[in-house]
């Protein structure tokens, strides 16, 4: 394949430029995915289903040719890739040239099996957009759809068929077959309208969900309650996705597909019932480990290829209404294909970027979490390289700039400077249980590549606002090194996966364990061991020993006989890290222990005394202990978390609802009868690194070419840049990957060639033209945190110490923010002379600390917006 | 137990940070296994949920909710399995193959003891809201959505009817038309972010359910073919319709297909630990800040309290006693309202600063920065604790020990902070030290005034302030000139002044560690010291106040945090230097 040749290239020439040195940033990326990746994979049909006419293909990429004056033959999808590293789109970037004709040849035959799919069996009479993925055999394929219902205008009751007319003499009309499936009558399902109807059950409290669904942001306007700090955004994640409310819509997805421009009052409900599907289907690579490999990678990054389909799906509206325009026929289909093909191919650029494109490999923070053996070499070349940037670009503060907008705008680093107060005295655990945050984290569950996506978009803040960073610049090394230093800054968690062990003979997940003889091979669970049968189906229901109890060894202060209960934890071998250090260990430990002796002492009812499974067991649901025990945690958690938050939130949705679980508790105890108690199956779990995850995905590396999803990578020009921005950054306003409301879209643009830095904005359009962005102040407190750090690492003190302090003035940072809010909790109107002599803060510190000070005083941004 | 936090020392970027490993130990989801009867169509089979233990939300959701939304003729009080068929048309309509559990069976439960998170399993979904949930997830995975094989995984869903995952097989029956019966597992949740995310996890491990049941099914029918090979072709069976037809044993059960007598047990078993297993499959490893020096020094001091208190048996030594008190109200920004004793005292900073004048508290102040001895010598305990109190504030927790009241002297490596009742004399070597300043609380006669406030404090009391110290006291620290200026600007709250002061004593924390590590530690000369002095912006105006001041709070850094430097960054250099 072209691309993968190029990019071996591309790869080689770094290293040469380097000499392969270890300690240069040039070579600290390289090519990440680990299976090629071919354009023509990706295949775009667009399907109708209409009452009247039944189903009909409006698009299959598949049955089109690219018919061109010189080679009539060429597929469009076999252009190849240009230049090294990444792909580039032909339409925009030649526009001088003819726009390409194309043909449209037989259908193929998998279509019509293929809209049955998308469609399914019976129509439903749900008006919202629903989302599918099928997994096809054979040939193995994804198949990704999006349905919609159709809006059309009211005048061009005629018009609408045109394109379909057109079509017709083109492609086969497919009609609307019954399914080979025996089904049930067609199924209701009703719209968002009818919330109240019987069938769904679901009667939703007003209060409930305003609480729970984030308001969708309008531009200027701030609002509260999608704030704050990472722990908070968890929180309210969770809740959010919790079934215990039942299903509480999050957000309006009452999408629709414009068949017209006109924005009349639709009543798709009336008149004829049309569907539009969007499918994208992805040809899964032959080879089975490449095969699973792409699919790990898909499946975590789901949310950015939606959110490139959903920009597919506004390219497609947008030419059906403009070539339903054109009068002549055989134009107007040229016209539409034309236009879908080049968002087809704008589609398939970005997905072969985002599979293909260089990362950074070791990018500085992850990389420190991760493993803190090479700690020292690692800071060691930070500040190196930080050291050279400094001086490259002291004229005009470039590096003090970008630092400042960097973290400004990519937040998560600020919980990583919180410090950390759980002082081990007794007499407090009942009353301020900080860890109570992570006792919820666990209890209430998130999605931590969701929580890590936010994390380096920067969406901590409130107003939520989401970020990216591209360099430009036409040196390489000076790229990477910018790029290097930033993956320091730019911080998220680090993902681990835990899977069965390779050794476990069995999984849980096998109900008939004794009862199969002879297992069939399956060829899809490449990546685990056939299951031998155990001897009696009850042993592994039976045993405890397979709940995982490990007893941590008590620490020497630790003796207390009382405390000797509590510190037995069931520990997955997943949190043993392998690089803790002896510092601090022993009170750590004791910190733990703490919490658990706090946390978990009303579970002791449930978990030290076994009962022998299989005995019938009375469990009372909603006990008085457990109750009692878990009564504490919400206060706890609402008071640590939301010191600074608005009292209606604090009070509304973050406050106890005991009330509300031990009314619940006790009509479940009203009528329920003994359950059947059976011993849960340990969930012995093996620690994978290599885990699929946004840290190691979106940190790009130098690529010839503009990319819209990466958190940060570099690029050799601004041309296209200039030209997707702003686009691209309203797409994300309009479609966040980040599946919850944002209020603001941004990207930081840093061009080492000029040493500009700027900010691209959704809020504030840019007033200079030529210019991308507006410049940015540099941070007087950034600029002198540096300047000390890197003047200490001159002075020869050792590198993890300056990175220490470095780490220390960032603390100071988040300190100042704090004062910043607690001043302007009591302030209507900022006085900039009294911050500056009293507290320190100067006019240009101000932006970076009010963007901090978002993420745990939300009420900040409301004041000085 | 509660293993949320694992949090642990490592060494960091900022060398001392904790990591927290965040698992969440299950998914927001339920798992269900779906028939398609001959009889009946698609139908709910047994169900898995996970029951969160009460959780933190606001309680006028349930109170409102809850009630609300069980569906009508939920509450008869019946067998969970019926209940939450909502009617008794519905109870007619069940066969063998369209039930689980049999009406009597009360389900099966298993309880995460670590999280108190309880898996139950019921033919339907115990919690109401969720019954239409998993019904219309069943009839799309079995009615609506097409496989191509009819076998095979799909990801389906909107925000209004929930995501589901779901995955379709089939289960050999020699009574069955075709010789098989047609089941899918749905995976029901509202994230659907987090259930695409999950699905090469789900499939790989439905997938090793499905085979299970299916080999296990695969057996029964070949013995029974073996038995009966005509069997299904005897039974009458009308092509027509099948919602009509109701004879014979048509409609299996699960259990009888796969004879497995526990097979619901099981079941809940491998659905419970999916639905535990896929929520921790992914580990957060977050970091967090490292705990400041204050936070460390005050773990310290509890550890060598609890030790002492172990070696003593039990006894508290008496004047630590207030001391726990504050630190545990200064760590927790609690301000200690609930053990105001009576009596008048100061409030803040700011209010002794007023009671005493801008100059006296000045030079007041630093003396306590310079580390010096400050004695306060009077009658009322209380209120000499009250400045103290105060006082301290301008100390990190390192640097303050207290003496609150005693009736003779105690020396100044002792305590920086010393109450004396009036009658005691100070040696004459102390009352001459520069590094010493006496406060006299003189009562004025004027009878007792409770509740007295900022400007009756001075109806009551009079203060004198010595010191035999000859130096400025009106030039540094640059602490000071800042604290000052917030103090004396009455716009700012006291707590704003006190966030400030946080401010300032963490930035000058942060250059007593860059100090320390560059003297103690590398041993570095005067010359450099000088550098690095500048650098941190200590040189200047009160440069030596600044210098003297980074000396006495040197002596305030945790052991914890000295012995870290000590050993895990040299031996940092010394790996380094290899």
């Amino acid at each position: 394949m072209a691309p993968m040749l190029l990019q071996k290239l591309f790869n080689k020439k770094a290293a040469n430029t380097t000499g392969g040195a270890r300690e240069s940033a040039a070579d600290a990326e390289n090519r990440w995915a680990s299976a090629e990746f071919d354009l023509a994979q990706i295949r775009l049909i667009v399907y109708q289903d209409c009452e009247r006419r039944g189903r009909q293909v409006l698009f299959d990429s598949k049955a089109i040719r690219k018919l061109e004056p010189s080679e009539l033959n060429v597929d469009e999808t076999k252009t190849p890739p240009t230049r090294s590293g990444a792909c580039q789109i032909g339409c925009k970037a030649k526009p001088k040239e003819a726009p390409p004709t194309y043909q449209y040849t037989r259908p193929s035959s998998d279509v019509n099996m293929l809209g049955e799919m998308m469609f399914g069996s019976v129509a439903m009479s749900y008006k919202g957009s629903t989302l599918k993925i099928h997994h096809i055999r054979s040939p193995p394929q994804l198949m990704i759809s999006k349905v919609f219902s159709a809006r059309c205008g009211s005048s061009n009751t005629g018009s609408t068929n045109t394109l379909q007319d057109s079509l017709d003499s083109i492609s086969q009309t497919c009609p609307s077959h019954s399914s080979s499936i025996a089904h049930s009558n067609p199924v209701d399902m009703p719209g968002r309208g009818h919330s109240e109807d019987s069938d769904s059950g679901i009667a939703r409290s007003a209060s409930l969900s305003s609480l729970l669904a984030t308001p969708l942001p309008s531009p200027g306007s701030s609002y509260s309650s999608g704030c704050a700090s990472s722990y908070q955004r968890r929180w309210l994640r969770s809740q959010a996705t919790s079934l215990q409310h039942g299903l509480i819509p999050r957000w309006s997805t009452d999408e629709m597909f414009s068949l017209s421009d006109e924005s009349c009052s639709s009543n798709p409900g009336l008149g004829r019932r049309k569907k539009i599907a969007i499918s994208i289907i992805i040809s899964l690579p032959e080879k089975e480990e490449e095969n699973q490999s792409f699919q790990e990678f898909f499946f975590s990054h789901f949310p950015l290829f939606e959110s490139h389909m959903n920009k597919l799906k506004t390219a497609i509206e947008r030419a059906m209404i403009v070539c339903r325009r054109i009068a002549e026929p055989s134009q107007r289909v040229q016209v539409y294909l034309c236009r879908v093909m080049e968002a087809l191919g704008e589609f398939r650029m970005t997905v072969w970027n985002l599979y293909m494109a260089p990362r950074i490999t070791e990018p500085i923070w992850l990389t420190m979490v991760s493993q803190s053996a090479e700690r020292t070499q690692l800071c060691q070349r930070f500040l190196k390289e930080m050291s050279v940037l400094m001086e490259h670009g002291a004229k005009t503060q470039f590096l003090s700039s970008l630092v400042t907008a960097v973290l400004m705008y990519h937040l998560a680093w600020v919980p990583t400077v919180m410090p950390s107060n759980h002082p081990p005295i007794k007499a407090v655990y009942h009353k301020h249980l900080s860890h109570t945050v992570d006792l919820l984290a666990k209890c209430h569950p998130y999605n931590p590549l969701w929580a890590q996506l936010g994390d380096l978009y920067g969406a901590l803040g409130s107003p939520v606002r989401v970020c990216r960073t591209v360099v430009v610049g036409r040196r390489r090394e000076l790229v990477q090194r910018v790029l290097y230093v930033l993956s320091y800054f730019i911080r998220c968690s680090d993902l681990q996966e835990n899977s069965l062990p390779h050794t476990q003979v069995d999984s849980p997940a096998n109900p008939c364990p004794s009862q199969i003889t002879n297992p069939t091979p399956c060829p899809e669970r490449t990546n685990e061991k056939p299951f031998i049968c155990e001897s009696e189906a009850a042993k592994f229901t039976l045993n405890p020993g397979r709940t995982n109890k490990k007893t941590l060894v008590a620490d020497a202060d630790f003796s207390d006989p009382t405390s000797s209960l509590e510190v037995t934890s069931t520990e997955a071998d997943g949190s043993e890290s392998p690089d803790s250090s002896p510092f601090l260990e022993t009170a750590n430990d004791r910190l733990d222990c703490a919490h658990e002796c706090a946390g978990g002492a009303g579970l002791e009812c449930s978990s030290a005394n076994p009962s022998p499974p299989m005995h019938k067991v009375r469990f009372m649901i909603g006990s008085p202990n457990e109750l009692e025990n878990y009564s504490q945690c919400p206060y706890q958690c609402g008071r640590c978390l939301h010191r600074k938050m608005p009292s209606r939130l604090s009070t509304g949705s973050l406050d106890s609802s005991d009330e509300e679980e031990q009314s619940h508790g006790q009509t479940c105890t009203g009528n329920e009868t003994q359950q059947h108690e059976l011993p849960l199956p340990s969930c012995d779990m093996e620690l994978h690194l290599d885990v699929n995850h946004f840290g190691r995905s979106l940190l790009g590396g130098y690529s010839p070419q503009y990319m819209p999803d990466f958190v940060l990578h570099g690029v050799t020009s601004d041309q296209r840049l200039k030209q997707c921005l702003m686009a691209d950054l309203e797409h994300t306003v309009l479609h966040p990957a980040l599946d919850e409301p944002v209020a603001e879209a941004v990207c930081i643009v840093a061009d080492t060639d000029r040493l500009s830095v700027q900010v691209a904005t959704t809020q504030r359009r840019v007033c200079e033209p030529g210019q991308i962005g507006r410049d940015v102040m540099v941070s007087n407190l950034i600029h002198t945190l540096l300047t000390s750090v890197l003047q200490l690492h001159a002075l020869n003190m050792a590198a993890d110490f300056c990175v220490m302090h470095l780490e220390d003035r960032l603390q100071e940072v988040y300190f100042k923010s704090c004062s910043l809010a607690e001043y302007l909790s009591g302030q209507r109107r900022v006085n900039v002379k009294e911050l500056g002599l009293a507290l320190g803060i100067e006019s240009n510190d101000l932006p970076l600390l009010t963007a901090v000070a978002s993420t745990h005083s939300p009420y900040v941004a409301q004041i000085l917006l | 137990m509660n293993r949320a936090r694992d949090s642990r020392p490592c060494d960091r970027p900022g060398s001392k940070r904790f990591v927290t490993v965040r698992k969440t130990e299950k998914m927001n989801a339920l798992v269900a296994l779906c028939h398609f009867c001959e009889l009946h169509g698609p139908r709910t089979l047994f169900c898995t949920e996970a029951v969160h233990p009460p959780s933190p939300s606001p309680p006028q959701y349930g109170s409102a909710m809850m009630p609300d939304r069980e569906p009508e003729g939920e509450r008869d009080g019946e067998g969970l399995t019926m209940k939450a068929n909502s009617s008794e048309t519905h109870r007619a309509d069940m066969c063998e193959g369209c039930r689980s559990l049999p009406a009597s069976h009360p389900g099966f439960v298993s309880v995460d003891s670590e999280t108190g998170i309880r898996y139950l399993s019921h033919q339907h979904p115990r919690q109401p809201q969720l019954f239409s949930v998993v019904r219309q997830a069943c009839v799309r995975s079995l009615s609506c959505e097409v496989c191509p094989g009819r076998e095979g995984p799909i990801f389906f869903g909107d925000e209004q009817h929930g995501f589901v995952f779901s995955h379709t097989f089939f289960i050999k029956d020699s009574l069955a038309r075709g010789f098989q019966r047609w089941y899918s597992i749905v995976i029901v949740a509202m994230d659907r972010i987090y259930l695409i995310n999950s699905w090469p996890f789900l499939l790989r491990h439905l997938r090793i359910t499905i085979q299970s049941l299916q080999s296990t099914a695969l057996q029964v029918f070949e013995r029974e073919q073996v038995v009966c090979p005509q069997r299904r072709m005897n039974s009458t069976f009308s092509p027509a319709g099948f919602p009509h037809q109701r004879s014979g044993n048509a409609a299996r059960s699960l259990t009888s297909l796969t004879q497995h007598a526990d097979l619901w047990a099981s079941l809940h078993t491998s659905f419970s630990w999916l639905l535990k297993a896929c929520g921790s499959r992914l580990t957060e490893k977050l970091l967090e800040g490292a705990p400041t020096e204050d936070t460390l020094v005050l773990i310290e001091r509890q550890t060598e309290q609890e030790e002492e208190m172990n070696a003593e048996g039990g006894s508290v030594a008496q004047d630590s006693q207030p001391d726990t008190t504050q630190e545990r109200d200064f760590l927790f920004g609690g301000d200690g309202k609930d053990e105001e004793p009576l009596g008048p005292k100061f409030k803040s900073l700011r209010h002794l600063r007023q009671v005493l004048g801008a100059a006296e508290f000045r030079q007041l102040a630093w003396h306590v920065l310079m580390g010096n001895q400050v004695i306060w010598r009077g009658h009322d305990c209380g209120f000499i604790q009250s400045a103290f109190e105060m006082l301290k504030a301008l100390l990190p927790v390192g640097c303050v020990r207290v003496v609150p009241y005693s009736t003779q002297y105690e020396e100044a490596y002792r305590c920086n902070f010393l109450g004396l009742s009036p009658d005691v004399q100070i040696p004459a070597h102390v009352t001459s030290s520069e590094f010493m300043v006496l406060v006299e609380v003189l009562n004025v006669e004027q009878g007792s005034a409770y509740g007295a406030y900022t400007d009756d404090l001075l109806s009551l009391y009079q203060f004198s302030i010595s010191s035999a110290n000859t130096q400025p006291t009106d030039k540094g620290p640059t602490l000071l000139n800042k604290l000052d200026l917030a103090l004396a600007n009455e716009n700012l709250s006291v707590d704003v002044v006190s966030h400030c002061l946080l401010c300032l004593k963490e930035e000058w924390m942060n250059k007593v560690k860059v100090l320390f590590k560059f003297t103690k530690v590398d041993g570095r000369g005067r010359e450099d010291t000088q550098k690095v002095l500048a650098l941190l912006g200590a040189t200047g105006h009160g440069e030596e106040d600044n210098v003297r001041l980074l000396k006495f709070w040197m002596t305030g850094l945790s052991k914890t945090y000295k012995s870290h430097l000590m050993t895990a960054v040299r031996g940092g250099e010394r790996t380094l230097s290899q």
